[in-house]
């Protein structure tokens, strides 16, 4: 494990170059032409270096939540500090044009011994699969709300339309045609389903803001958390809208089949 | 009195029967986050302590094979801790990328190089273990075996990289002694063991760097004060008990906790809205009828107490089936969030235990009957003269 350890004064041989990220730079108070020492573990030999720039990380979801911090080195530097002056953690290979990474890293991993060959794809893919697994919870969790929130929306729309059946007798009574009231009922739950819907992206785009308020500065990123894009608006208004009218329909449908008289008794 | 509330809520099947599945759902979804709230947890407890090792020392701030860091002196002071009294095992391990080769091709191995006198990390299944300084013995998991077909007994290959002085691949043939598992091997990786003078031979590796040590304290009294001598013997290494490893591995999954406390309260939020729209509703409609058990001499104490019944038998009904419903999602969800890479095959995102249960059922119930007091104390308050003349006209 390598840490820093602040120096007030030059000692020794000249010191080496370090690049350190922008929170550990506020973390240690440190600054450009500071001279650090920094050691593979506690109690070892440090060797001595300055930081020679500060540098914003980038984002990366991947290890957003390990909140470490970030230092950079030249290999030569940090292969000597590490013990192992001629290891490797990785390298990137750039091919001629013309030839198909699969298979010249196929034909690389087959021969080669202690490392693994794997075409850049492969990786990113590999890489982002903790995110899939993420993305395809968050699609299971959405679909368990969507089905609540149907549920909830037919049975308010039921009692919504239900609590109207004293207007709908009046209505019937004075004259008015069983499909104009059942229009007028339709629309007022379509009305109904709009607003609530319109309500919900506002409740939607605040509780994404706040998410992201939240864990932008809890993470110190610029990461968004919390996307409310136009296509989700258009699926939370198509879903309440198509839903609303499914209920409000089902309800208004009972209520002009059912005789003014007993309407009005019931009311 | 609930048969009372009973027949009341039969009178409306249709909405209560949508109310009662809206509870239900919402039921379902609060019990999922109460267990993946505390499932994480202590499913993660359980696979730590599924050896009874409740100490592991790492890399100074690191935790175990969280990076590929190593720290010096490891055998040396796997040896010391086991001769301490209060502890009863303690065990180094080195972890490097094996490979077997077939024909001319290689299969990529995860190398586990161990103490076997003080070994963690597998149970042994079939075959025999490892011995201290068997150099010529490995021991496979399942999927090991699975993909290579290996056999104990068999004789196999094994390298680990080349040498760079002689530019030589260092190679070993090596006997399956046993088969085993890994208590901490994660879906898909191919898990070998073998002792550790040979994965540091076969990975080049000089010295007596490991990557952890396990440790056993023989009471669970002493776990502190151990972990506390060793932080004193060996300042530069990270001391990690298992209450230690908890609080780290909880910082990682704050986002998991933190959604399950949304999620959870907006169920409970759902459930409560449902319950007391669809009562509100209720009591207005029968307000008559309340005012004329009122006028014919129900107390307002037996009027409150029927209207909670009511929301409280509709929280019963949606409770039933949310349990069922969340019991089944909560396998669903575990089996997405499971497949993480890298995670452990014995851990478990939603355990259902009988606590957590009970807490999700009792705060729906709760809240539920809870969510019936406005309409019911609008119902006791209602003016019984003017309700029923206003019901006459």
């Amino acid at each position: 494990m390598i840490s820093l350890l602040v120096l007030l004064s030059l000692q020794g041989p000249a010191p080496r170059e370090v690049a350190i990220e922008q929170r550990l730079a506020r973390e240690l108070g440190l600054g450009v032409g500071d001279t650090v020492r920094v050691h593979r573990e506690p109690g070892a030999v440090g060797t001595l270096m300055v930081v020679s720039a500060i540098y914003q990380a980038r984002s990366d979801p991947a290890t957003v939540l390990r909140n470490e911090f970030e230092a950079r080195f030249h290999l030569a530097d940090l292969a000597r500090l590490l013990g192992a002056p001629d290891r490797i953690d990785r390298a990137g290979i750039r091919l001629q044009p013309g030839i198909a990474p699969d298979t010249a890293a196929h034909r690389l991993d087959r021969v080669a011994v202690g490392f693994r060959v794997r075409p850049s794809a492969e990786i990113a893919s590999e890489s982002s699969r903790t995110f899939l697994v993420v993305s395809r919870f968050h699609r299971a969790i959405g679909v368990i709300s969507i089905v609540a929130s149907a549920i909830f929306l037919l049975c308010i729309m039921l009692l919504k339309v239900e609590e109207r059946r004293l207007d709908a007798a009046v209505m019937r009574m004075i004259g008015v045609r069983r499909r104009t009231v059942f229009v007028a009922l339709l629309l007022e739950a379509c009305l109904v389903a709009l607003v609530g819907a319109a309500i919900g992206i506002g409740l939607a785009w605040a509780s994404a803001e706040i998410i992201n308020a939240y864990y932008g500065a809890r993470f110190e990123t610029d990461l968004r958390f919390a996307f409310l894009t136009p296509e989700i608006m258009l699926f939370g208004t198509l879903l309440s809208v198509v839903l609303g009218v499914l209920a409000g329909g089902t309800a208004a449908a009972r209520l002009i089949r059912t005789s003014p008289l007993v309407l009005w008794r019931r009311g | 009195m609930i048969l009372l509330a009973a027949k009341n809520l039969a009178r409306h099947r249709v909405r209560n029967t949508l109310a009662g599945l809206g509870i239900a759902v919402a039921a379902a979804l609060l019990l999922d986050m109460v267990m993946l709230a505390g499932g994480m947890e202590r499913s993660f407890e359980r696979m730590l302590l599924s050896r009874g090792f409740q100490i592991r020392l790492a890399p100074k701030g690191t935790l175990p094979f969280d990076t590929e860091a190593t720290f010096p002196g490891g055998a040396a002071l796997s040896g010391t801790l086991r001769a301490d009294p209060r502890i009863s095992a303690a065990g180094a391990v080195l972890g490097g990328a094996l490979f077997n080769r077939v024909g001319d091709s290689l299969l990529p191995l995860a190398g586990l190089g161990v103490e076997p006198e003080g070994q963690g990390l597998y149970e042994l299944e079939r075959g025999a273990d490892l011995v201290p300084g068997d150099t010529t013995g490995i021991v496979i998991g399942a999927s090991v075996a699975a993909r290579t077909g290996w056999k104990i007994g068999d004789t196999v290959r094994l390298s680990g990289g080349t040498d760079p002085q002689v530019a030589r691949v260092r190679e070993r043939r090596v006997m399956v002694r046993g088969v085993v598992h890994w208590l901490y091997e994660s879906r898909g990786e191919r898990t070998v063991g073998v002792t550790l003078p040979l994965i540091r031979a076969l990975t080049g590796r000089s010295g007596d760097r490991v990557a952890m040590i396990m440790v056993k304290v023989a009471r669970d009294a002493d776990v502190e004060p151990v972990a506390a001598d060793i932080r004193r013997l060996e300042p530069g290494v990270e001391v990690n008990s298992v209450a230690t490893l908890i609080a780290r591995f909880r910082t990682r999954l704050t986002y998991f906790r933190q959604l399950s406390l949304i999620l959870g309260t907006i169920s409970l939020f759902v459930g409560v809205l449902l319950v007391s729209t669809l009562l509100t509703i209720t009591v207005n409609e029968r307000l008559g009828e309340i005012a004329t058990l009122r006028a014919i001499g129900v107390s307002r104490a037996g009027i409150v107490r029927r209207v909670l019944a009511e929301g409280a038998l509709l929280s019963l009904a949606g409770n039933g089936l949310g349990l069922v419903l969340g019991l089944i999602t909560a396998r669903y969800l575990d089996g997405i969030l499971t497949t993480f890479p890298g995670l452990p095959a014995a851990i478990s995102f939603f355990v259902p235990e009988r606590g957590a249960v009970l807490r999700a059922a009792l705060a729906l119930l709760a809240a539920g009957t809870l969510a019936g007091a406005w309409p019911a104390w609008r119902a006791a308050r209602a003016p019984i003269a003017a309700t029923l003349r206003e019901e006459a006209t």
